[in-house]
């Protein structure tokens, strides 16, 4: 009997600490989601215009999923102490309908950061920076990111400057390729915003004009994104499945 | 009629120098501006026309085809020459008029003295301006030579450079964006979290399923840990009751 005892306590004790475990993941998950949501990079501009912002659907399921999870949790505890069935089937039900959300939300943001290629964000910037006619205000969003980026992170375009050459834009046929091999703000600029020598930077000469691409400064961010969302998520749904299989494993012991 | 000729004659006798300096493009610095769509970058004949203080140093821009008929005696500034008539009817133009005050020579370490051919947009148009640096109006090839004129007559010439080829754009539309594959890391996590999923509902399905019997779990039953109280019943001692009952 005692032995016995003593194994429904260390499995007790072993379902109230795997849920406060999955408790405080859900936090962080919920504050990791709200910073990737609040945009701290400024590429979310970027993103929506490529029609294809679903890694920010997974951050928004993620935060409310994180919050589930807290929830779920407390509940979780009380009904493995009290012993109680019906809380903790109603535990594992609502359990498993997280799982699902939180499994789509990694898988979502896993397959689309895979869609984020140098080609998309170059084939959308060549066709939408400086356009002359915006379709909407998308296109002007487009403008105003890629300047800020391009500024602030001194490069230019997505692989390098050579990219405003070997391909025709809509910069190209407001600007004449004489003039603006590529856009000013390639040039490195003072403190006023004027290229510091304009000659130099339409020859290309190195130190004058910013030579690396920009594909660096969004991947990095989107990158740390989507995988932040994907990977912790799926550590947690590995907790879970832990905590949920043994939860089911007490929950057929109880007497009724 | 003869005495024209004589003066004809003479710059004829005094053949034109030929400078054994080729025009090339600039290969120190790197640039990445070398050539453009409609721009390229020569470097400057800087000690290669000694001597030749008076004269007027132009570089003639011409079709690699159009090349080897190009006549030394034309004159800068004519509607044959003009910039503005390039390619089509003019197959050759003269530009960037400059004297040797402009290439002094030895060349300063640490200057960059190269020549952008094609820099001048504001003349493109202009009529009145036939000798204006204009961007080029097509991919090329092009080849290019200095010529050395003093007053109007030919005195030195460089060799043609090699055929000078621009860049040629692509249009946008060819870049492909559909062919990105799946990571690794997508894959996995997608059937992993696939597998757990369907273990845990396949449990689930067992739960309620034997929720009715007890066949598995009966082993490992234990009771709920309710408080149970036993009553205690207190025994009324005999030596309670009355006596008088008997």
């Amino acid at each position: 009997m005692a032995k016995s005892d003593d194994c429904v306590h260390i499995l007790q004790g072993l379902l109230v600490f795997g849920n406060v475990v999955i408790g405080m993941c859900g936090i962080a998950l919920t504050a990791e989601c709200i910073y990737f949501v609040s945009n701290p990079h400024g590429v979310y501009p970027l993103l929506k215009a490529t029609e294809n912002n679903d890694i920010y659907a997974a951050a928004w399921i993620g935060i409310f999923v994180g919050l589930a999870l807290f929830a779920l949790s407390i509940l979780g505890i009380i009904g493995v102490i009290k012993a109680s069935r019906t809380l903790l089937l109603v535990y594992i039900i609502l359990m498993l309908i997280t799982f699902a959300f939180e499994m789509a939300s990694c898988i979502t943001a896993a397959t689309h950061r895979d869609s984020l290629t140098p080609s998309l964000f170059l084939k959308q910037m060549l066709e939408r920076y400086q356009t002359s006619e915006p379709a909407n205000n998308s296109d002007n969003e487009v403008t105003k990111t890629w300047d800020e980026l391009m500024l602030q992170n001194h490069c230019c375009g997505v692989l390098g400057p050579s990219d405003w050459q070997e391909y025709t834009s809509a910069f190209r046929l407001t600007h004449n390729d004489a003039d603006y091999p590529w856009p000013r703000k390639c040039c490195v600029l003072n403190a006023q915003g004027l290229p510091t020598n304009l000659d130099a930077c339409k020859l290309g000469v190195p130190d004058y004009y910013n030579s690396n691409g920009c594909y660096d400064a969004i991947s990095g961010p989107v990158n740390a994104h989507a995988w932040g969302v994907a990977w912790f998520g799926f550590a947690i749904l590995c907790w879970t499945f832990c905590v949920l299989l043994g939860t089911m494993f007490y929950w057929s012991g109880i007497e009724y | 009629t003869m005495l024209p000729l004589l003066p004809l004659l003479l710059p004829a006798a005094h053949a034109i120098v030929e400078l054994g300096y080729r025009p090339v493009l600039t290969q120190t610095p790197t640039l990445e501006g070398l050539t453009t769509a409609s721009t390229f970058v020569l470097d400057q004949p800087r000690c290669v026309f000694g001597g030749y203080d008076n004269a007027d140093i132009w570089l003639v821009v011409a079709l690699d085809k159009a090349a080897s008929a190009f006549n030394n005696t034309a004159v800068p500034g004519t509607p044959e020459t003009a910039f503005q008539g390039f390619p089509d009817p003019v197959s050759a133009y003269m530009t960037l008029n400059a004297t040797l005050a402009n290439y002094p020579c030895p060349k300063p370490a640490g200057d960059i003295t190269v020549l952008r051919v094609g820099s001048e947009t504001s003349c493109a148009r202009d009529e009145t301006r036939p000798t204006c640096n204009g961007p080029l109006p097509g991919p090329g090839p092009y080849r290019v030579k200095f010529l050395a004129l003093q007053g109007s007559e030919p005195v030195a010439e460089t060799a043609w450079s090699e055929p000078i080829m621009l860049r040629t754009a692509k249009s946008p539309s060819s870049i492909s964006t559909t062919d990105s594959g799946h990571s690794a890391g997508m894959i996995a996590i997608t059937t992993i979290l696939s597998i757990l999923f369907a273990i845990l509902l396949a449990g689930l399905v067992a739960m309620l399923a034997f929720w009715g019997s007890d066949s598995c779990g009966g082993s490992s039953t234990f009771s709920k840990p309710e408080s149970v109280t036993v009553r205690r019943y207190n025994t009324h001692h005999v030596y309670d009751q009355p006596a008088a009952r008997l």
